[in-house]
């Protein structure tokens, strides 16, 4: 017996094609869809493991430092570093801003750290690590950044000394590493304005401006100005140690939260990804809908342009089940093609995105079968209406 | 004499109930013999396509018998279980428009029926081949139906008819959309057909032309047939 769906697919090549080219947009876009989810989990995982830590230590009740802001006093890591199990403590701070570059503002993430502890950029794709404390940043490729450019970050020149790769924050926005200290002063020094506002609020307080205590003024002002925080202190574990362990006495030592990488991936995938994990998912769901909508009725309108070749068929003595074979094989068929097209397409277009897109080939299988059972389903309505086709037809009045 | 191919008695028809009712046979006879070729005709809503209708056994008679090379295949009800398989194997089917498989060659769109019947693809297809030769379209063979010409196509469908050497063909009008000479050279070959694979053919016509060549003629009017002796026709 031939394939009475593969010859006319064959016959109807151009019709499948350009159908096929149709659906395969869908499907395409389909993919993206998922890519882009992917790419969002994928990026979480590389923000975790490239920043070198095994624990987070982050402000009580928070869910920081990516999740929610957290605030720590800068010398919190010297008490964690005296813990047992701790091998390496230091201060990181996280800061999203815009960096003007090239007529543009580009919004990144920037991440002060210590050269050589948890939180520096774990390789580089050209130029050399930071060596200066001052005033020179790592820049992920992703940020348009130069090596040797001069970008200004809140109110000072820094040199770009270093390129690396796929380092972006949980919301996909490429990271700019800086000296620690560097990082501090952007985010929580007050600017020239702002100081000499609250000299003056502070000077005007009696209560803190009292004139038979002399020196007290100056010590509060200074300690304003110099007041210095951190967002987390990342740990990394002794060998031999276990994280949860190490990670239990600093929550119940310090008074600090502190979050394991298992823990710390769940936060970031689970609640920070979630509702655009519900999205993405509902968007699915829909063009899935969609897509089924249109093979059904490309299908449905195939067979009924084929209903005196059907009711010749059935009168020659061709049996319901080739019949309805053939019309779900060409149903597979067009979803085949469709999801060639898709596949295809979807490849090409992800680096043109301005996320990552992470095409998993388990989830090319996942669509791929996902395709095959909604075209299944919607060759159901034109197998129905082949099979009412009346083979008396064929004979004609 | 030997079992005839086609034996009818007392076939009635009767479309919808009631009021609505129409008795579109109301009490057909006829014996058709291994071999002859014999033609089917009369006004229009005579009853001619409902009479093929139930000797393809596509619609149900409402009463009488009928037999196909001598096995009864309805006596007041179908005998038979599988009237698709009786279609496939024992009843050829000529249309007024060749209705060719559009996306099959020329050679699979007769090769088809074998195929359905189980027969393996390069046996149909040598099966097909023969007859495609015999009716002079095997030069055709890799073509696609919508390349051939009208005579052609009506060929091909001769030989679909015949491919699984079926007892009995139904024909209804197949010459209507040619012209007199190829509607003369296609009675030429069912009656050539005929004599070579001793196949009993019924011919519905209205086609003046070739009513001469029948070597019997049956008249339908009102739902009854009556056989018409004529001159030049030996039965
Ligand atoms: N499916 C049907 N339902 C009800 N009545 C029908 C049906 N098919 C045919 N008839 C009626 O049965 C009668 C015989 O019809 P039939 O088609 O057999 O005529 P015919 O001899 O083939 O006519 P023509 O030469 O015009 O093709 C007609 O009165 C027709 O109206
Ligand atoms: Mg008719």
């Amino acid at each position: 017996m031939i394939s009475l769906a593969g010859r006319d697919i064959l016959h109807s090549w151009s019709k499948y094609v350009f159908t096929g080219v149709g659906l395969g947009l869908l499907i395409g876009v389909t993919l993206s869809m998922a890519g882009i989810y992917r790419g969002m989990v994928d990026d979480a995982q590389v923000l975790l493991r490239n920043s070198g830590a095994d624990i987070w230590v982050v402000q009580q009740e928070t869910l920081g430092p990516y999740a929610e802001p957290s605030s720590l006093r800068d010398d919190v890591y010297r008490s964690v570093l005296g813990l047992p199990g701790v091998a390496d403590a230091a201060n990181v701070t996280y800061l999203n801003m815009q960096i003007r570059h090239d007529e543009r503002d580009v919004r990144v993430m920037a991440v002060g750290f210590e050269p050589g502890q948890p939180g520096e950029p774990p390789f580089l794709s050209a130029g050399r690590h930071i060596a200066r404390n001052h005033y020179e940043v790592v820049a992920d490729a992703r940020t348009g950044f130069r090596l040797g450019e001069r970008i200004r970050i809140r109110r000072q020149d820094h040199t770009v000394v270093g390129l690396t790769r796929r380092m972006v924050s949980s919301s996909g926005d490429p990271m700019v590493f800086l000296p620690l200290k560097d990082a501090q002063e952007a985010q929580f020094l007050k600017d020239n304005d702002a100081i000499v506002n609250e000299r003056a609020r502070t000077a005007a307080n009696p209560a803190l401006n009292r004139p038979g205590v002399p020196g007290l003024l100056d010590a509060i002002q200074a300690s304003q100005t110099t007041s210095r925080s951190a967002n987390a202190v990342l740990v990394r574990v002794a060998s031999g140690w276990d994280s949860e362990q190490v990670a239990e006495g600093i929550r119940r030592w310090k008074h600090l939260e502190a979050f394991t990488r298992v823990q710390m991936e769940e936060i970031l995938v689970s609640k920070l990804i979630e509702t655009s994990a519900r999205q993405i998912g509902t968007f699915l769901v829909i063009l899935a809908i969609v897509s089924a909508a249109i093979v059904s009725f490309i299908i449905y309108t195939m067979t009924l342009g084929k209903i005196r070749e059907l009711a010749v068929l059935k009168l020659i003595g061709t049996r319901n089940r080739t019949i309805a074979g053939m019309i779900l094989q060409e149903s597979l068929g067009l979803g085949l093609i469709g999801f060639v097209i898709g596949k295809t397409v979807a490849t090409l277009w992800a680096p043109y995105f301005p996320k990552y897109v992470l095409l998993l080939p388990g989830d090319a299988i996942r669509g791929l079968v996902a395709v095959m059972l909604v075209c299944a389903l919607a060759s159901l309505v034109a197998i129905r209406a082949a099979l009412k086709v009346d083979p008396a037809t064929a004979i004609g009045g | 004499m030997a079992t005839p191919a086609i034996e009818v008695a007392g076939l009635r028809k009767r479309y919808g109930e009631g009021e609505a009712a129409v008795d579109a046979l109301k009490g057909v006879d006829m014996i058709i013999h291994p071999g002859e070729v014999v033609g089917l005709i009369g006004p229009s809503g005579s009853g001619k396509s409902t009479l093929l209708k139930c000797l393809g056994a596509v619609i149900e008679p409402s009463a009488g018998r009928m037999a196909l090379a001598g096995q009864t295949i309805f006596d007041e009800r179908w005998k038979i279980r599988d009237l698709r398989a009786l279609r496939r194997d024992s009843i050829g089917f000529v249309f007024q428009a060749p209705y060719l498989i559009p996306f099959l060659d020329v050679t699979d769109n007769v090769a088809l029926l074998p195929m359905l019947a189980g027969k393996p693809n390069h046996e149909a297809r040598r099966q097909a081949m023969e007859l495609l030769e015999a009716l002079d379209v095997g030069h055709r063979a890799k073509a696609s139906p919508s390349e051939l010409s009208g005579g052609e196509q009506q060929r091909v469908a001769i030989a679909r008819a015949l491919v699984n050497r079926p007892p009995v063909i139904l024909a209804d009008e197949p010459t209507a959309p040619l012209d007199s000479e190829r509607a003369l050279n296609v009675i030429r070959i069912l009656n050539r057909m005929a004599g070579q694979y001793q196949t009993a053919i019924i011919v519905v016509t209205h086609d003046e032309k070739i009513i001469p060549t029948f070597q019997r003629l049956y008249h339908i009017r009102d739902g009854r047939t009556f056989e018409e002796a004529g001159e030049g026709r030996s039965a």
